[in-house]
């Protein structure tokens, strides 16, 4: 009975249109959670390690992009290109200088170094760009609002899924077909095997970085253009959230963190958008659906089991 | 033990409690401030080394159950006309609103509080490992976070609290510094911490020597909970102010940093690094504030404190793994064995 | 009433079966041993035996208790303690805090007893010590008992670990290539050295083993493991005497 209700206070306060507005609201944020969520699981599956500097890493995106556009007044083409290149050597950088030298280290050494990584990150941020928030430079190409029957769309609102699928295809591509894919395939399963198969494994790892850290570019300046505020901790929550889109969807599985993305994505938006009572909760959602996955189902839903050999 | 190590511990303890009256009476409050913080950190440092340091689990929640303490504490220790005054958005809530105890039973209470916590969160959450642990208390801990900053009622929301009452002075802080060492140091060396070390060991070896993982591992999380709590309640009463932003991931970093720095599991390098990082942290404010020369002013840099804190863990990760005293323990003979620059002896005392 | 029954296990990894329909009897009081090639599925029966790998079909019952699917923990506690093939020793602790764990499965005092030294945990942990130096003392590393575990030479390693699996009070002890890189000599020694805590401890022992010495010295009944399925049982005479276990060890082919 209370039950009924509910879903009829819910059916009130949605038409169909609001539907639809809501959903490509969470096609369109899930997108973004799945473009950073896959360099998650790649540093993940080569390393079996959380890159807590991938949020970081996804922030330093977004004011790369700032700094193009706004003080050296490059063509926004430009600039995409050079942000994309500039992140990925960030985050190669970031693995050669507080992962690397760890290799053979405990893995709790290699977490804590992980966690000062990202604190290194937000700080020198907020020292060299300063603290508060800065407005993200968004082309009106991007931000034009256009309408489908009564929905109202962003143009955005189309071209980042677009993206998030043409580069997922790219990726599987690279990851299936090519030879640095073999080896990073390799290095996943074993790193001692496929160095005795003759797999250059620190370049291998380095490219996971690079690749998954210019992922988190596009990541951060599509976000950027949908949430035009830039800051230096902004990376936190949205990586910690893409983090755990990675897990639901099977951490390792490329796809795996797309679907963990959208469900995040849409997750979050239909709850705030059905329960509007529950909106100061809407960080908690990732959170329990984490806690969630990894008590019921702790390898996701795409993800394999890995038994521990005694 | 020697009869000289006995008489020297006295003597340390005798010129330790002589320095905290000197403190007391001499110290502006900017310094005893400091020095009640070194005390608090040093709490919150041996309560998550024995979690992350004996038992071998990274967990990351210490600072929601520091939140769960200092607003119970807080809460429990305000007068009603104060409250009155905090809660001027949304009533605070009935049985809290004419509530006042005195502070003692408020900061246990706030241990006790964390703890029931900490054992709701530990029971499911412990079943994970490594990083999958590490993210998960981390997400428990946003998420008690977020509970606080939404429960207006309760604890005034993103508000945060005012006029806590100073209670927590030198004494409150150094004694209870010195029970939470003394607790720990016996559990450590009593059989249930050779379990405790035994998981951190070889979890596979532990469980198949009959030790029962889930019952130890929450059993050190959950007494690491309380001790959480209560340094938490201490940190409350000394700020004055409390708002659920204190209790960011950032707060659970600065204890990370001094249990690494002082070398996980090892109680004597938890209380070292507690000082170092408590006073290095405070001494550091210089650089992100400007400094006058008189003839030139050099303008400080706000964040670049933290900058060198991120660098200097960093630092202790890839090159000192070990922190100052690794799993070992101060002794008077080490350090007397040092100062003769004899050898030491192998087996240790006799 | 057997002391271990293990009735048609399976396991499975994804498509792989690792052992196949292994049924095995322990009587009271005997040593026997399984002898099979690396990659036989050994150790996976061990591993199931003490509730590391849950067996995908069948059962094990320890005096008739069912003990399928129970936690490695409980089963110890029951009274099946066991070593480990790659020495599974708790590294940086002393000789003395390794046998010390094993005793804490015993201990009726609760933390808050413990930690402040009440007079039942006091009582406890002097039995505990006296039984953990005793047996230190039975494997000869009484003089070592406050050196770091890791510190020790390969074969006394071993010696320790087997000290503490009895600290636990085992019925029955399942051994993982005890003699594993020992010399001549010592294999020798820890022949003897089985034989004797079985008849202290009132033992029924269960070892995996690769030194024919050993097996064929000291096992009262053999069984024979290949591509996880039991292709022998018998004496170690039957043993020595069957082809198809020359076969699988010596790998004679089917054009021989």
């Amino acid at each position: 009975m209370a039950l009924k209700l509910f879903l009829q206070d819910i059916l009130d306060v949605m038409t169909p249109e609001m539907f639809l507005q809501h959903l490509t609201n969470g096609i369109s944020l899930g997108s973004l959670y799945a473009l950073v969520a896959i360099g998650y699981t790649m540093v993940y599956g080569i390393l079996r390690l959380i890159n807590f500097a991938h949020g970081d890493i996804f922030m330093m995106a977004t004011y790369f992009t700032f700094y193009s556009i706004v003080m050296f007044s490059i063509p926004w083409y430009v600039t995409f290109i050079l942000v994309i290149i500039m992140t990925g050597a960030l985050g190669m950088v970031v693995e050669a200088s507080a992962y690397r030298p760890l290799r053979d280290a405990p893995r709790i050494s290699i977490l804590i170094s992980a966690i000062g990584a990202s604190f290194l990150l937000e700080n020198l941020a907020i020292v060299i760009f300063g603290g508060r928030p800065k407005a993200f430079p968004a082309p009106e190409l991007f931000t034009k609002v256009f309408m489908v029957g009564s929905v109202s769309v962003q143009r955005l609102t189309i071209i980042i899924p677009v993206v998030a699928v043409v580069l997922l295809f790219a990726l599987l591509y690279l990851i299936n077909n090519t030879k640095s894919g073999m080896a990073m395939r390799a290095v996943s399963k074993d790193h001692e095997t496929a160095r005795l198969m003759g797999v250059d494994i620190d370049r291998t790892i380095s490219l996971t970085f690079g690749i998954g850290s210019m992922l988190a570019a596009v990541g951060g300046m599509m976000w950027g253009l949908k949430f035009p505020q830039i800051a230096p901790l902004m990376g936190v929550i949205p990586g910690l959230k893409c983090f755990i889109a990675a897990v639901v969807g099977g951490i390792g599985n490329i796809k795996g963190a797309v679907i963990g993305g959208f469900i995040l994505g849409i997750g979050e938006i239909m709850l705030v958008a059905l329960l509007p009572s529950l909106t100061g909760y809407r960080d908690a959602f990732a959170f329990i659906l984490l806690i969630m996955i990894l008590l019921f189902k702790p390898t996701g839903i795409m993800g394999e089991k890995i038994t521990e050999k005694v | 033990m020697k009869k000289r190590n006995i008489i020297l511990t006295l003597v340390a303890v005798l010129l330790a409690l002589l320095f905290l009256w000197f403190a007391k009476e001499n110290f502006d409050a900017y310094k005893v401030r400091i020095l009640n913080l070194c005390a608090i950190y040093t709490i919150l440092g041996l309560s998550m080394n024995l979690i992350n340091g004996f038992t071998g689990q990274f967990a990351l929640g210490h600072a929601g159950f520091m939140a769960i303490g200092a607003y119970t504490t807080a809460l429990l220790t305000m007068p009603v006309a104060v409250k009155q005054q905090n809660f001027f958005l949304a009533p605070i809530v009935e049985p809290l609103k004419d509530l006042t105890v005195p502070f003692f039973p408020a900061l246990l209470l706030g241990g006790i509080f964390a703890a029931v916590v900490g054992f709701l969160i530990g029971a499911p959450a412990l079943r994970l490992k490594g990083d999958y642990l590490a993210i998960a208390t981390l997400g428990f801990s946003e998420i008690i976070r977020i509970v606080i900053t939404n429960a207006q009622r309760v604890t005034n929301g993103a508000l945060g609290l005012k006029g806590i009452p100073n209670t927590t002075n030198l004494w409150w802080s150094y004694g209870t510094a010195v029970v939470t060492a003394v607790f720990i140091i016996l559990l450590i060396n009593s059989s249930y911490g050779r379990a405790f070390k035994a998981i951190r060991e070889d979890e596979i070896a532990a469980e198949s020597m009959g030790i029962s993982l889930f019952k130890h591992k929450v059993m050190a999380f959950t007494i690491g909970a309380f001790f959480a709590g209560v340094g938490g309640g201490l940190l409350g009463n000394l700020l004055g102010t409390i708002d659920p932003l204190m209790f960011r991931f950032f707060l659970t970093f600065n204890i990370l940093l001094i249990i690494v720095l002082g070398g996980m599991g090892s109680i004597t390098g938890t209380i070292i690094s507690a000082f170092i990082v408590t006073i290095g942290l405070e001494w550091l404010r210089f650089l992100d504030q400007s400094i006058n020369l008189g003839f030139v002013v050099i303008p400080g840099i706000s964040g670049l404190r933290m900058v060198v804190f991120s660098v200097l863990l960093m630092i202790v990760v890839l090159f000192f793994r070990h922190g100052i005293m690794g799993t070992n323990e101060f002794s008077w003979d080490k350090l007397i064995n040092r100062l003769n620059k004899r050898p030491l002896v192998k087996g240790g005392t006799k | 009433m057997k002391q271990l029954r293990i009735d048609n296990i399976t396991k499975q990894f994804g498509g792989l079966t690792a052992v196949k329909d292994f049924s095995l009897e322990l009587n009271n009081g005997e040593i026997i041993a399984l002898i099979g090639p690396n990659g036989a599925g050994k150790t996976t029966a061990f591993n199931m035996v003490t509730g590391v790998y849950r067996p995908t079909k069948g059962k094990i019952y320890f005096k008739d208790t069912d003990i399928t699917g129970l936690r490695p923990d409980q089963i110890t506690r029951l009274g099946i303690a066991r070593t480990f093939q790659n020495i599974r020793l708790f590294k940086d602790l002393s000789v003395l805090d390794n046998v010390l764990i094993a005793n804490h499965l015993h201990i009726k005092s609760n933390f808050i007893e413990a930690t402040f030294r009440l007079p039942r945990y006091w009582k406890e942990d002097r039995q505990m010590r006296e039984k953990s130096l005793s047996l230190i003392e039975k494997v000869g590393l009484i003089d070592l008992r406050n050196e770091k575990a890791s510190s020790l030479p390969y074969g006394m390693q071993r010696r320790l670990e087997i000290a503490r699996a009895l600290a636990t009070n085992p019925e029955v002890l399942l051994l993982d290539e005890p003699a594993a890189g020992m010399n001549p000599k010592e294999t020798e020694n820890l022949t003897e050295f089985i034989k004797q805590i079985r008849d202290e401890y009132n033992l029924s022992i269960f070892m995996i083993e690769h030194h024919m010495e050993v097996v064929m010295g000291i096992s009262e009944r053999i069984y024979v493991l290949d591509y996880g399925v039991i292709i022998a049982e018998g004496s170690p005479y039957e043993i020595q005497n069957n082809p198809r276990v020359i076969e699988a060890y010596l790998g004679v082919s089917e054009d021989a």
